[in-house]
């Protein structure tokens, strides 16, 4: 029963991060239509930024994420107005498929030959640190990206519910022929929602080098698991993407304490399958084409 | 007459291959409801598309207050005031009613004014404030109608583009969207509609014009329209409305 709570508390610690990775891409799906393919490879570059501005600079990964999120938004809106702005709109989900995954590759490709392809972790002073509370352990640094993940969520449901800029974006995800109509130019809205996109992904890649060690290939892994999240949450809602990694990293947790962590990694993917055979569309299908 | 705020000269246009407007001419007089009316696929959307930019004419001239607006932007053509309620349901179903007439308001840069304006639409359509922070998703076809048109206001608009208003309403609410069309040119904007239902739209305009495989046939008063013989066997159902029956020009249709 220990090990159980435990697991579950890890779980929930845990799902914090992935929802913060998963809301991006979700986003960048509502706006555009468009499945990401890049996001896990941003979520490591942005670990990688995290990772050289510590080792180089002495600043703390989490204080760093001022700087990385302003860089991965500056990348983001350049790989939308370079390589996505030139698809014709009405093959431009399928599109985005290959040309997202080419930019992975290219992300991959660049991290290799300037971190090589070794494994990296970020080793600050509090790295092992931990607050027993009841009996159950919580990792620091794991309890901190928790909470950065709910901050960083929280700013980004403030942008998208109570500003102009963040109703632009709704309105364009719910109906784009009216938002343009009303004056929306929805190019403009594409690549500041694809910036923001790969901004999350920067703040999550940096609490991401915290908890793990990661190399240039490390974004294969995520991006199956993003996509696992995004899509059990019901693809361009971005509740449903925290919910998702919810109970994605919970129900994987409780596998690895209560049977085995062999079965854990594959948890993700079981979950997944039976979500899909019951809600083919995720948990939050039908809000899908709606809010975000 | 008055200049025309708006003109249409010899537009063509269309989407792929072929041209779908064959040469479009059309006078708007200002602080007036014109109907337009035709077959389904006549290419009625098609000539508000022209109008407020969605679609760029191949030949031929929209001019707006004595100027010619082609090369314009869309967001060019809202900040003239041209708005442009398109054919399909246009509020953003998941959003409040109250956010979607601040969208409204979305090209202008002033937000408080925005918000002012936001206010003053509501005392007209008071389903707005009532229903504030419903998604408008929520809202009947008529209430949603009724927000739709709150929103155009919102902009201060000089030129109302409807396409459709009246399209699966019940006989009551379009009995209340044409009142409220009414309004519009009594506060002096000029409202372009196109219209299926075109006994009612026909019945609530100053003039309707009858466009058909992408050329306008006929011009007249509404009042006229309604009672020729031709326009009544192609789109009133067969027969004419008593003349006296329509002395009434501005009685929203029922
Ligand atoms: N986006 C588009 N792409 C290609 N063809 C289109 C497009 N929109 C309309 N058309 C075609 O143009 C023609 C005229 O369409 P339009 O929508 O202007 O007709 P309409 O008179 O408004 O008809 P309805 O009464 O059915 O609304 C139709 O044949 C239609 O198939
Ligand atoms: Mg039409």
């Amino acid at each position: 029963m220990h090990a159980l709570i435990q697991g579950i508390i890890l779980g929930i610690l845990t799902a914090g991060v992935y929802a913060l990775m998963a809301s991006g891409q979700t986003l960048i799906f509502g706006i555009m239509k468009v499945v990401n393919l890049a996001q896990g490879a941003m979520v490591i570059l942005g670990a990688y930024l995290a990772f050289q501005l510590f080792t180089s600079f002495g600043i703390d990964p989490f204080l760093a994420i001022p700087i990385t999120t302003v860089a991965l938004f500056v990348v983001g809106v350049l790989v939308q107005l370079l390589f996505l702005r030139p698809l014709r709109s009405d093959d431009r989900s399928e599109l985005s498929l290959l040309v997202t995954f080419a930019v992975a590759l290219l992300l991959e490709g660049i991290m290799s030959v300037i971190w090589s392809t070794s494994d990296r972790s970020i080793n600050t002073h509090y790295a092992n640190s931990s607050w027993t509370v009841f009996g159950y352990q919580i990792t620091l640094v794991r309890l901190w990206a928790f909470l950065l993940s709910l901050f960083a969520l929280g700013l980004l449901y403030l942008l998208l519910n109570r500003t102009r800029f963040g109703r632009a974006i709704r309105a364009s995800v719910q109906n784009p022929e009216s938002a343009t109509l009303l004056g929306v130019q929805s190019e403009r809205v594409s690549a500041i929602g694809f910036g923001l996109g790969a901004a999350t992904a920067a703040a999550a890649g940096s609490v991401y080098g915290l908890l793990y060690p990661f190399n240039s290939g490390s974004h294969y892994d995520l991006i199956s698991r993003l996509l696992s999240i995004v899509i059990l949450g019901g693809l361009g809602s971005v509740g449903g993407a925290v919910i998702g990694a919810l109970v994605i990293s919970v129900s994987s947790a409780i596998v690895a304490s209560a049977i085995s962590p062999i079965w854990s990694e594959m948890t993700f993917f079981i979950v997944l399958l039976l979500v899909l055979l019951v809600r083919p569309r995720g948990l939050f299908g039908t809000a899908a084409r709606g809010a975000i | 007459m008055s200049e025309p705020i708006l003109v249409l000269r010899s537009v063509v246009a269309g989407y792929g291959a072929g041209d779908i407007l064959k040469g479009v001419d059309l006078e708007v007089q200002p602080a007036t409801v014109t109907c337009l009316i035709g077959p389904n696929g006549a290419g009625k959307s098609t000539v508000l598309k022209c109008v407020s930019g969605l679609l760029r004419p191949r030949q031929g001239s929209v001019t707006y207050r004595g100027d010619v607006i082609d090369p314009l932007s869309t967001r060019k053509r809202l900040s003239r005031g041209i708005v442009h309620v398109p054919q399909d349901r246009s509020l953003f179903p998941a959003m409040t009613v109250w956010d979607n007439l601040l969208m409204g308001g979305y090209a202008m840069k002033d937000q408080k004014e925005v918000r002012r304006r936001v206010e003053q639409a509501a005392d007209t359509f008071p389903i707005c404030r009532q229903r504030a922070h419903d998604h408008a998703g929520s809202l009947s076809g008529g209430e949603q109608k009724q927000v739709e048109l709150a929103r155009t206001l919102v902009l201060d608009p000089g030129l109302v583009l409807l396409d459709e208003p009246s399209i699966g309403l019940d006989p009551k609410s379009r009995t209340q969207v044409f009142a409220s069309i009414r309004g519009l040119a009594e506060q002096g904007i000029t409202v372009l509609l196109v219209e299926q239902n075109a006994r009612s739209g026909l019945a609530a305009s100053d003039i309707g014009a009858v466009l058909e495989t992408g050329i306008v046939r006929l011009v007249d008063s509404g009042a006229s329209l309604l009672t020729n013989p031709e326009v009544a066997r192609l789109y009133l159902g067969g027969h004419a409305t008593p003349a006296a029956a329509t002395a009434a020009t501005s009685a929203p249709g029922r």
